[in-house]
């Protein structure tokens, strides 16, 4: 009997203190600076220089391009497997132009192991949904926000 | 009790063992047999109860959605220790060539309806060990895999959208197909 009461003095003691749960699906978690997301793509700014794809520690990155008139590389396929990306940062660490960068996103569930192989327009979607945001803005060329990455809103 | 079927005029319900034109009498006359799979379903989705079953780091952060900063409580999901009282089963972390067999015995043991939720970038297709000669290149190889959660591992709250994917899922299968056992 003493024990049980001893228990709830426990608990009635931490009732007026500071609730810490996180409601997360009703307020989305605020993340670090450094929160290693999923991954964004800006696919003009790529040099198809393959760094990125070769420090991959499970490959799950691959790309290809096509020498454009001017001599210079430009993307044309960029695919990330999520089923092995562990997201440990390294592609964009090596990246020389910052093309492929982190974000905060993280709701990537999915229902089959094929919805977690996304591709260039997926990435640059979810460019749009962060980064691009405030980048577009600045370059006075705004797009609609989809939804989700790969839920273009055109 | 009369109660309509929610889905009834925009998706057609089939109803198991009944034929097409009788499926449609019975959902025009507002069918029990619907609702109470929802009811079922609704019952089913807000309290899953998952098989503490934690193989590595994935683990870790398993508990961490657990204890109060996510507080897994919220959503029903208790964990519990023995298979036989449990029906969703998290395969948070890496899945070794000899831990196989186990984890099917695990799964064969539960009751049914049962779920798994593969958690993590190992359970899903073996992560940073995809060239490893003792790990399973992810868990569908051993049971019936319902939501695959990436990361390395996945932040709580990843985890806690991967349950709610999974819970969306029960909801949904209840409405598309009335009268599964």
């Amino acid at each position: 009997m003493f024990g049980f009461v001893k228990g709830l003095a426990v608990t009635i003691s931490q009732l007026p203190k500071k609730k810490v749960t996180i409601q997360y699906p009703d307020v989305r978690p605020e993340w670090p600076e450094r929160f290693r997301g999923i991954h964004e793509l800006i696919p003009e700014r790529c040099i198809v220089c393959g760094q990125c794809a070769r420090i991959c520690p499970t490959s799950c990155i691959s790309l290809s391009g096509t020498r454009g008139e001017d001599r210079k590389l430009r993307l044309d396929t960029f695919d990330i497997s999520f089923e092995i990306c562990i997201l440990c940062d390294l592609c964009t660490e090596v990246c020389p132009t910052e093309a492929i960068k982190m974000t905060g996103e993280f709701e990537l569930a999915a229902y089959s192991r094929d919805e977690l192989y996304k591709n260039m327009e997926w990435l640059y979607d979810n460019y749009i949904r962060h980064d691009g945001v405030r980048e577009l803005e600045a370059a006075g060329e705004p797009r609609a926000v989809p939804e989700k990455a790969g839920e273009r809103g055109e | 009790m009369e109660m309509k079927p929610q889905t009834a005029p925009a998706g057609r319900v089939e109803f198991e063992g009944f034929t097409e034109e009788e499926s449609v009498r019975l959902q025009r006359a507002g069918v029990f047999v619907s609702t109470i799979e929802q009811l079922k379903a609704w019952a089913r989705a807000n309290s899953l109860w998952p098989l503490t079953f934690g193989l590595a780091c994935c683990a870790i952060e398993m508990m961490g959605t657990g204890a109060s900063h996510y507080d897994l409580d919220r959503f029903g999901i208790i964990f519990r220790a023995s298979p036989r009282q449990s029906d969703v089963m998290i395969v948070a972390g890496t899945v070794t060539k000899k831990m196989g067999p186990l984890l099917r015995r695990l799964y064969d043991q539960m009751p049914d309806p049962k779920w798994v939720v593969a958690m993590g970038s190992c359970a899903t297709a073996g992560g940073p060990y995809v060239r490893s000669y003792a790990v399973m290149k992810g868990v569908d190889q051993a049971v019936p895999v319902d939501v695959y959660i990436p990361g390395c591992p996945p932040s709580p709250p990843a985890l806690i959208y991967g349950l709610t994917k999974l819970q969306e899922k029960i909801r949904a299968e209840a409405r598309r197909k009335v009268g599964r056992a």
